[in-house]
C-alpha cells in the first residue's frame, strides 16, 4: 500500500497542468453548451501525455491521473479512451476514440466526428471503424450535455475485429469513466466552493450557512471517495474495483449536480458561470454503461457471482 | 500509489488471524453479541490481551523506545481491521494501544508513565473517557464538571454521561474544567475509578449490556499530580488523541464483511437473483471500499509523518455513510439476521448505531471538512 504520488507522477502532472494553464479558465461562450480546443488537444498529442499508460513507469494510475487532472479543464479533450482504453486495442487508432455497446448505438456518442474511431465492444468482440461524415447524423451541435455529442445514423457492413477481450475492454472503458469523473466532480465541487464563497446575502457569505456547507461536506466525502476508487480500479486491473468506481462516480454525479447550481442561484441558471461545463457532463456520464444499475450487477457479479 | 499490500504486511494479518483463530473459542461470534464494554466482554478482553501481550500484538506498533516493534501505521491499521471484523475481542483496551497509551508517553509525567503505561502493555488495564456531559456534548468546551485546586489537591464536582466502558474501568481520562476560558480552562485529571465520590450508573442502550454509563463526581480528591498536561492544555491534548481515535476504529471493513455474509446467506436460500438486492449490495460494497481507501489516504499521510488534518474527518463520514447502508441492507433484505439469525450481523448492527455519533459527532465532521477542507468561510458564532 503506498497512495502518495510518486517522483515520475508527480513530474507529470506538473507538466499537464503547465500545459493546460492557458486553458485553466472558460471563455464566456455562447454557442451551445460544449467547448473543446483543438490547441490543447494536439498539445496533449504532441507531448505524449495520452500514450502514458504504455510507459513502464507510468503506467495505468499515471494515465488515470492525467485523465483526471484534465477533466477539472472547462476544455473537454478526448483523453480517457485514448489514455486507459486504445492502447489495450490498438495503440495506432485514430483519436478521438467513441466507445459504444453492440445493440446500444443510439446513444449520444462524445466526440463522434468524421475521422474518429467508433469501438463497438460486446459479444461478438472489439470491433471498431473510422467514422465518415455520412455514418454521422446532421445537427449534432445543440445539445445539453457540454461535450461534443453526435449521433450514428448508419453503422458500417464491416467491421475491424480486435484481438482485445470485451470484458477487459469495459472494465478499462469503466476505469476511464470512473477518473473523468472525478476530475468532473472535483471541479464542480471547487467551482461552486468559489462561488459561495464570495457572494453575500444576508450580510455574509452564503458559505456560512450550514445548509450548505453540510452538503457542500458531503459532496466532497463522496468526490474524495469517487477520486480513491478511481486509482485503485486502475491500478488493481480488478473487474470489480472497476464497476464499484463507475457506480460510486455515477451515484454522486446524480447526488451532487443539482445542488451545486441550486447554491448559485440565479448564477447557476447562465451560461455566463462554467459550472455547467462540469455538471452537465456528469450528467452525460451517468448514462454510460447502462447507468448505476448496470454497474451495481456487474460489481455484484465479479465480487459474489450468482 | 499501489494498492497492494507489501508480502510482510500480508504474513502480519495472516499472523494475526492465526492467533484470533487459535484463541477465541468455538461459541465466539454468539459470545460477541455482548457490547464491547459488557462485563462478559471486557472479562474475556482481560485474559485475551495478555495473551497478545505475550504474542507481541498488543502494541507492535509503538515505538521501540515505547516496548513496541516500530511497525508503522499499516501495521496498525492491519492489527486494528482483523480486531475489529474478529468483533473487538480487545473490548475497551483497543483504546489503550491505540491512543491512550500514545498519549501518556507524549504529555504524561514520568510518573505517570511509571504508573499506567505498564499495565497497558500487560493487557490489564481499561479506561474510560470522560469527554461529554449533560450539556456538553458536541458542545464539548462547554463542559461544566469542576476541578478546584486546594492545598495541591484537585477536588471534582460534576457529571459525565454516555460514558463507555466506565462501569469496569479503573482509570477515567477526565476533562475537567479549571478556569472559565472556554477552550484554555479545560484540564485533563487522571482519576482512578475507585476514588470514593465517584458514582457510575449505567444506561440502558442500543449496543448491549453495559455499553454507556452516567458518571456523577461528588467532591472527588486526587493529588495535583493526577492532572495530566498542564493547566489549560486538554484541548490540545484532546485534539492530538482524537486525530488517532477517528482512525482508531475501521469500521468499513467489518460493514464489508458484515455485507459479505448477508449475501453469502442470502445466496445459500435462492434469494440473491434479484436485481436490486444484487444493485444494492454492490452500491453498499463501493460506499466500504471508498470509505476504505478515503481511510488509506489518511493512514499513508501518517506513514510520511504528516501531521493528519481534516481529511480524517472525510475519511470518517464516508465510513458512516457505508456502515448506514450496510445496516439498511441487512435489515431490508434479510431481517430475520437480527432476530437469531446472524449473531454477526446483529453484532454489526448493533455496533453500527455508534458511527455518526461516538469520537465526534458526523455533523461536526462536516463542519470541520466545511471549514479544514474546504476553506469555506467560517460560520458567524
Amino acid at each position: 500500500m503506498q497512495l502518495a504520488l510518486n517522483e515520475d507522477q508527480r513530474q507529470v502532472l506538473d507538466f499537464v497542468e503547465a500545459l493546460a494553464r492557458p486553458f485553466a479558465s472558460a471563455p464566456l461562450h455562447d454557442a451551445g453548451l460544449a467547448l473543446e480546443s483543438a490547441e490543447l488537444d494536439a498539445a496533449l498529442v504532441e507531448n505524449g501525455f495520452l500514450d502514458v499508460l504504455a510507459v513502464e513507469e507510468l503506467g495505468p494510475v499515471t494515465a488515470a491521473l492525467v485523465v483526471e487532472k484534465l477533466a477539472r479543464l472547462p476544455f473537454a479533450v478526448e483523453a480517457a479512451f485514448s489514455a486507459l482504453v486504445r492502447p489495450l486495442i490498438d495503440p495506432d487508432l485514430p483519436r478521438p476514440i467513441c466507445l459504444l455497446e453492440e445493440g446500444r448505438t443510439c446513444t449520444p456518442v462524445r466526440f463522434l466526428r468524421p475521422g474518429a474511431t467508433v469501438v463497438v465492444v460486446g459479444a461478438s468482440g472489439v470491433r471498431s471503424f473510422t467514422a465518415r461524415e455520412e455514418q454521422i447524423a446532421p445537427a449534432q451541435e445543440d445539445t445539453l450535455y457540454a461535450y461534443p455529442v453526435a449521433f450514428l445514423a448508419d453503422m458500417p457492413e464491416t467491421m475491424t475485429l480486435h484481438a482485445a477481450d470485451p470484458a477487459e475492454i469495459t472494465r478499462a472503458w469503466r476505469v476511464a469513466m470512473a477518473a473523468e469523473a472525478a476530475g468532473l466532480l472535483g471541479a464542480a465541487l471547487a467551482s461552486t466552493v468559489t462561488y459561495v464563497s464570495e457572494r453575500k446575502q444576508f450580510g455574509r457569505p452564503l458559505a456560512t450557512f450550514q445548509a450548505m456547507r453540510h452538503r457542500l461536506a458531503e459532496a466532497q466525502v463522496l468526490t474524495n471517495c469517487t477520486y480513491w476508487l478511481a486509482m485503485r480500479a486502475a491500478a488493481t486491473g480488478e473487474a470489480a474495483d472497476a464497476a464499484m468506481a463507475l457506480l460510486h462516480a455515477q451515484e454522486a454525479a446524480r447526488r451532487v449536480c443539482y445542488d451545486y447550481h441550486q447554491f448559485l442561484g440565479g448564477m447557476g441558471m447562465t451560461l455566463e458561470h462554467p459550472l455547467h461545463l462540469w455538471t452537465y457532463r456528469l450528467k452525460l456520464l451517468t448514462s454510460e454503461l447502462g447507468g448505476r444499475g448496470e454497474q451495481g450487477l456487474a460489481a455484484a457479479a465479479a465480487l459474489w457471482g450468482e | 500509489m499501489q494498492f497492494e499490500w507489501t508480502e510482510e504486511q500480508d504474513s502480519f494479518r495472516h499472523k494475526i488471524r492465526e492467533f484470533l483463530h487459535a484463541n477465541l473459542p468455538d461459541d465466539w461470534e454468539k459470545f460477541s453479541e455482548h457490547g464491547p464494554a459488557s462485563p462478559a466482554l471486557t472479562a474475556f478482553a482481560r485474559g485475551f490481551c495478555v495473551k497478545l501481550a505475550e504474542a507481541g500484538l498488543l502494541f507492535p506498533h509503538w515505538p521501540q523506545d515505547m516496548g513496541g516493534e516500530g511497525l508503522g501505521p499499516w501495521e496498525q491499521q492491519i492489527l486494528s481491521e482483523e480486531m475489529w471484523i474478529a468483533g473487538e475481542p480487545r473490548g475497551g483496551q483497543y483504546m489503550n494501544v491505540n491512543w491512550i497509551g500514545p498519549t501518556l508517553q507524549k504529555y504524561g509525567t514520568a510518573e505517570q508513565k511509571a504508573r499506567y503505561l505498564e499495565p497497558i502493555t500487560q493487557g490489564e488495564s481499561l479506561w474510560c473517557q470522560g469527554f461529554s456531559e449533560p450539556d456538553a456534548g458536541s458542545d464539548l468546551a462547554s463542559l461544566r464538571t469542576r476541578a478546584v485546586l486546594t492545598d495541591g489537591h484537585y477536588v471534582i464536582n460534576g457529571q459525565k454521561i454516555w460514558t463507555s466502558y466506565a462501569g469496569l474501568a479503573d482509570t477515567c481520562f477526565l476533562l475537567t474544567r479549571t478556569s472559565d476560558d472556554r477552550k484554555k480552562g479545560i484540564t485533563i485529571v487522571l482519576v482512578p475509578m475507585d476514588t470514593p465520590g465517584i458514582t457510575v450508573r449505567q444506561i440502558p442502550s442500543l449496543i448491549g449490556e453495559g455499553d454507556i454509563h452516567e458518571v456523577f463526581f461528588d467532591d472527588v480528591t486526587v493529588p495535583e499530580t493526577a492532572r495530566f498536561g498542564e493547566e489549560g492544555q486538554a484541548w490540545e491534548i484532546v485534539a492530538y488523541s482524537l486525530r488517532n481515535e477517528r482512525l482508531g476504529i475501521p469500521r468499513f471493513v467489518l460493514a464489508r464483511a458484515a455485507l459479505d455474509r448477508a449475501v453469502a446467506m442470502l445466496q445459500d436460500r435462492g434469494d440473491f437473483a434479484r436485481e436490486h438486492v444484487r444493485i444494492e449490495a454492490a452500491r453498499c460494497a463501493a460506499l466500504c471500499e471508498g470509505a476504505g481507501t478515503a481511510n488509506y489516504a489518511v493512514v499513508q499521510k501518517r506513514t510520511e509523518g504528516l501531521t493528519i488534518g481534516a481529511e480524517s474527518s472525510s475519511a470518517r463520514y464516508a465510513t458512516v455513510m457505508a456502515e448506514r447502508a450496510v445496516c439498511d441492507f441487512v435489515v431490508e433484505f434479510l431481517p430475520e439476521a437480527l432476530a437469531g439469525g446472524s449473531p454477526y450481523l446483529k453484532m454489526h448492527h448493533q455496533r453500527g448505531i455508534v458511527a455518526g455519533i461516538a469520537a465526534g459527532s458526523a455533523e461536526i465532521q462536516l463542519n470541520i471538512i466545511a471549514s479544514d477542507v474546504l476553506e469555506l468561510p467560517r460560520e458567524p458564532r
